[in-house]
């Protein structure tokens, strides 16, 4: 997290996901620095997007797993200048959410994208969401998006997301490396993801209040 | 202090690569600097160090090691306590050394595995229970130091205890927690002339003027087997809502202070007695709402009574709760109201507390420029004897393992009150927070 001094803070975490069923566990440690050591952060997402994800955040100076709401998708993630709903979704767009447009084919490097435009499906989405419209490059080799625009919910420009070290890992497009500028405040977060793996199984007590409170 | 020297050696050893092959180790730390101005003389009431440094070791096996331990120097050494070992602990806790400018001890101590499909903690623990912040109904399980009354974080002033704990896994999504506590140690009292010295009628008896007293040394559980605590909890979710219910067969940590008038005065005998414990939480989220909610019933709990029958001791049930809504409509924002309530069954009149006692508490924490910047207000009010506590808190995340502070400390009201008792000791403080 760089803010527009350019002072610098450094996270570094563990994530861990898993699909029960239509319900999806994800299940964050943080490792360094030391006082923010043992912070974790768990979500049960359901499938219904109607229905609530629940979430549950462990303060280690509390040393506590409170119960924290879920209401807000576009609120950001623990200082960094991704929303609740980024995090979650995962490079992903939530179809329910969103009218969308193709608006033509681009070159981003060597890369061929098409140029897709989102829309919220109504107010109400967009002030939760916290944006009034994106527009998204998809790679036409991967589908992975590789650059987004952001406006907030008064039309202006609020964010840039850019991709980058994207490669398979078992089988899968996988971004190693997201970066993103937040207009309005002059923060950026860069989001380095390394020993990513897909096939080694987790075991389900990970995604428990439990393991949330050990730290494993 | 040769035990100290004995394990920062054996540490430093095992961290040499000729043990690589057998585990993982992890080392980090914390260190906390503060300096707090008494308001009312205007002179410093701590300039305190505090240097957590934590070992942990990673076995190959899956087992996991623990060790914390804790350096704290006081310039000033207003805050006590003098005496190099409080009588609160048992033979197998405290501290290795102490004074008032002070402390080296093993803070944890601990050794977490799976076994038999149950995840087990054995060792010297802080174990947590219940869904109140600040305001204690479930969180009894282990003791607190109050040199500084409630103002330390409860992560620093919680005493951790040798226990064995262990949670079986039944189902998905619940658990049975089975805890064992043969450690008897309890609440260490802030020491005599210490500006936090307990002075109100409600928690200390009073002579009248002229009546001597003594003080006799605290008689304390030492049993290993018939005086350890044991507890269980089961935890639970349906249907979206977080729901444990909790046993507690305990000590109460605060002595039990009996009364005896003879010819030499009011004689204080200060004893620990059991109690049952048996509650539950409750916490969901509703929209931008949590609501969180925690009841226990104690069968024994000791108040002082304004006459000496009963050794000027009332012993009543008590059924105690907290009700907690939070609210986080607004980004970066966190608002928080508990109400505490306390009703004593059987209540004799003679009781120096009400039988029904009531506090609020208020909490708003709002965050700026990217969780940089934190503004926080905790205001703790109670309903029955008017008396409270402030505290504003600023915070600075100025690196990305240095956070910086100020803070101010007010208490108000009735001098009898819990609060009130300290509106002599406001304070303002000013601290950093480094991890390495």
């Amino acid at each position: 997290m760089i803010d527009r001094r350019g002072k610098e803070r450094v996270r570094e975490t563990i994530g861990y996901r898993k699909y029960f069923g239509d319900e999806k566990r994800t299940v964050l440690f943080y490792l360094e620095p030391a006082n923010v050591k043992d912070t974790a952060f768990l979500t049960y997402d359901y499938r219904d997007p109607s229905v609530d994800d629940d979430q549950w955040l462990y303060l280690p100076a509390l040393r506590k797993v409170r119960r924290i709401s879920a209401s807000d998708r576009g609120d950001y993630f623990l200082g960094t200048d991704f929303t609740y709903e980024d995090i979650k979704k995962e490079g992903k767009i939530e179809p329910s959410d969103f009218h969308f447009k193709t608006l033509q084919e681009e070159l981003i490097g060597d890369a061929k994208t098409l140029l897709v435009e989102a829309t919220p499906q109504s107010d109400a989405i967009a002030r939760e969401l916290g944006y009034g419209k994106t527009q998204f490059w998809v790679d036409t080799v991967s589908w992975v998006i590789i650059k987004a625009e952001y406006w907030d919910i008064k039309g202006k420009h609020l964010k840039t997301l850019k991709a980058n070290d994207i490669r398979q890992v078992d089988g899968i497009w996988t971004r190693h490396g997201l970066t993103i500028d937040n207009h309005k405040t002059g923060h950026k977060t860069i989001f380095t993801f390394s020993e990513v793996d897909y096939r080694t199984d987790v075991k389900d007590s990970v995604f428990t209040k439990r393991a949330l409170s050990k730290g494993r | 202090m040769n035990k100290v020297i004995l394990v920062i050696a054996l540490l430093t050893r095992l961290s040499t690569p000729a043990y690589a092959d057998l585990f993982d180790l992890e080392f980090s730390g914390t260190w906390e600097q503060e300096l707090a101005i008494a308001s009312n003389e205007g002179e410093a009431q701590k300039f305190e160090s505090l240097v957590e440094p934590e070992w942990n070791f990673n076995f190959d096996n899956g087992l996991e090691l623990t060790a914390i331990g804790r350096l704290r120097l006081d310039l000033i050494g207003d805050l006590g306590p003098d005496q190099s070992r409080p009588d609160n602990y048992s033979s197998i806790n405290g501290p290795w050394a102490q004074s008032a400018h002070g402390e080296v001890s093993l803070r944890e101590f601990y050794l977490d595995a799976e076994w038999f499909g149950s995840f087990w903690r054995i060792g010297k623990q802080q174990v947590v229970w219940g869904q109140a912040d600040g305001l204690k109904v479930l969180d009894v399980i282990n003791p607190q130091s109050f040199r500084e009354f409630i103002l330390d974080d409860f992560d620093d002033s919680r005493i951790p205890l040798w226990m064995l704990n262990v949670e079986v896994p039944v189902g998905e999504d619940d658990t049975l927690q089975f805890l064992w506590l043969p450690d008897t140690t309890y609440h260490e009292l802030a020491e005599f002339g210490t500006p936090y010295q307990i002075t109100s009628p409600r928690l200390i008896p009073h002579a009248p003027e002229g009546v001597p007293v003594n003080l006799s040394i605290p008689d304390k559980p030492d049993s290993f087997l018939a005086d350890s605590d044991f507890g269980l909890r089961y935890s639970s979710f349906r249907g979206g809502w977080d729901i444990t219910v909790n046993y507690l067969y305990h000590y109460a940590d605060f002595p039990v202070l009996y009364q005896h008038l003879g010819t030499g005065g009011i004689s204080i005998q200060p004893e620990y007695e059991r109690s049952h414990l048996i509650g539950g939480t409750l916490s969901n989220a509703f929209g931008d709402f949590t609501l969180r909610a925690e009841v226990g019933y104690s069968t024994d709990t000791f108040h002082i009574a304004r006459d000496l029958t009963g050794r000027g001791i009332s012993n009543n049930p008590e059924f105690a709760s907290v009700l907690g809504l939070d609210w986080q409509g607004l980004s970066d924002t966190f608002v928080s109201v508990q109400w505490f309530q306390s009703y004593l069954f059987d209540y004799d009149p003679s009781t120096v507390r009400d039988r029904t006692e009531n506090t609020l508490s208020f909490l708003v924490q709002r965050y700026f420029t990217s969780e940089t910047w934190k503004l926080e207000l905790l205001v703790l009010q109670s309903l029955n004897d008017h008396d409270g506590l402030i505290r504003p808190k600023l915070t600075y995340s100025m690196l990305s393992n240095l956070d910086i502070w100020v803070s101010a400390d007010i208490f108000h009201g009735n001098e009898d009150g819990l609060f009130g008792q300290f509106d002599h000791a406001d304070r303002v403080s000013a601290g950093f927070r480094l991890g390495f």
